[in-house]
């Protein structure tokens, strides 16, 4: 009951908050771009299975999206801008993936890391450092 | 005995040393035979720079290649895009997301060394993933690969708040294969990278779709199979850009081709679906029974949409 309540919910959700925006099919009665790479790349019960997985997944990147922080009208932009494969791997990678952000300070955790595994005799980068084995 | 110890120990350290001093796989086949037709040297000198502030490297580097073709932006509008507060930093996949919305399309490159000083050489920036630490203490960092030296054995990124940072070659390697080996592209519509693989292209032009004006998809999808006419996708995703753009003679045409060069079922169903639009009802029903005679065969995935479409032809007076 639970689960079917929740996919009603999600369901709802998904037609509510990003009607429009799920697919990017260029008039409703023809076959999009992205359905068409989908259903002939894998193997999809149907293409309308595929269309409602891959909403259900925006409805649920977008509240990772917000729980790390995006503002609210960042989101449909953000999320918009993704193919459904994309948004997939997003919503699953999105605590794993490498985030480039920060070059500040590096210098010196390398030198510290690079030091320590040269005084364990793991490497011989600087030449002023002696193993102690 | 000491002696044997010592001399163990300085085999193993000269071992361990000379692994870490030697240098990367791909750097090592570039140095000792560059590829015929690359450039022993090249730089792009008028690429932007946009020094990072505290975390941005994404929407700087960003900033870099699309105000390099000639966009209009900047890191603090992109960081919106694409900076995750939670991680400190920016994803490679909202990276691509962001180059589409500024109407450029991101297209992934080949991981190999030699490809992406060969997309620089034919005039490309392009962004790439580094780790600059280990992989137990990893840094990720983007940056803009402008220029590189053979002879000098170094490349010349725009990287953090260094506006012209030199690189060793094998410094560069060692840091993008703990990347993961992952660059991009973004260029406009109509402009393929040099080096970009079909696949990725097709990728690329598809994200693009999504974003882009139809008109400019179209273009994309137009400069794709300009390279690689036989390309599938590339040619629905043509006739769906053109019907978007309201262009449905073109949209019938693009979507003939491919339904005849092809025989795909999505492109004989469309096919119909235009066709009827415009009128022509016997040759939607041709088009029609040909995609459902299709989708039976080898396409499943289609046949529903198929049978609606040819029970709309025969509704149709």
């Amino acid at each position: 009951m639970s689960l079917f309540r929740r996919t009603i919910a999600r369901l709802l959700a998904a037609s509510l908050v990003f009607s429009g925006m799920a697919q990017a099919a260029p008039g409703p009665l023809l076959i999009g771009t992205e359905q068409a790479a989908v259903a002939m790349q894998a193997v999809a019960p149907s293409e309308t299975h595929a269309r409602l997985a891959a909403a259900l997944d925006r409805v649920e990147l977008a509240s990772a999206l917000q729980a790390r922080g995006v503002t609210p009208d960042q989101l449909r932009g953000r999320i918009n801008a993704l193919t459904d494969v994309e948004a997939k791997q997003l919503l699953e990678q999105i605590d794993q993936a490498p985030a480039g952000g920060d070059i500040l300070g590096i210098i010196f955790t390398i030198f510290i890391i690079l030091l320590v595994t040269d005084i364990l005799g793991l490497t011989k980068v600087f030449p002023f450092t002696r193993s102690v084995r | 005995m000491t002696a044997l110890r010592a001399a163990a120990l300085a085999a193993a350290l000269c071992l361990g040393g000379c692994a870490l001093l030697s240098d990367p796989p791909q750097t090592a086949a570039l140095l000792k035979s560059a590829p015929a037709g690359l450039p022993p040297q090249a730089e792009r000198r008028e690429v932007p720079f946009f020094p990072q502030t505290r975390y941005h490297c994404g929407p700087a580097a960003l900033a870099t290649v699309l105000v390099d073709v000639g966009l209009k932006t900047d890191p603090d509008q992109l960081a919106d895009a694409v900076f995750l507060p939670a991680r400190e930093g920016s994803l490679q996949i909202e990276m691509l997301g962001a180059t589409r919305r500024q109407g450029a399309v991101a297209t992934k490159l080949p991981g190999e060394l030699p490809l992406l000083l060969q997309e620089v050489a034919a005039g490309h920036a392009v962004v790439v993933l580094q780790n600059l630490g280990l992989d137990i203490a990893p840094r990720w960092h983007y940056a803009v690969l402008v220029g590189y030296d053979l002879a000098a054995r170094e490349v010349i990124l725009r990287s953090g708040t260094t506006e012209r940072e030199r690189l060793p070659l094998r410094t560069f390697e060692f840091t993008w294969a703990r990347g993961g080996h992952w660059a991009f592209a973004a260029l406009p519509p109509g402009r393929l990278p040099a080096t970009a693989r079909e696949a990725d292209a097709l990728e690329g032009a598809i994200g693009f779709e999504r974003s882009a004006p139809p008109a400019q998809a179209a273009t994309a999808y137009r400069a794709l199979l300009q390279r690689w006419p036989g390309n599938l996708l590339a040619g629905i995703g043509l006739g769906n850009t053109l019907v978007a753009a309201g262009e449905l003679p073109a949209a019938a045409q693009a979507f003939d081709a491919v339904a005849q060069r092809h025989d795909s079922a999505v492109a004989w169903n469309n096919l119909a679906r235009i066709r009827l639009s415009l009128g022509d009802v016997p040759g939607a029903r041709a088009a029609a029974e040909r995609a459902v005679q299709r989708a039976q065969k080898a396409e499943p995935a289609f046949l529903a949409a198929a049978r609606d479409t040819l029970a709309a032809t025969s509704a149709a007076p």
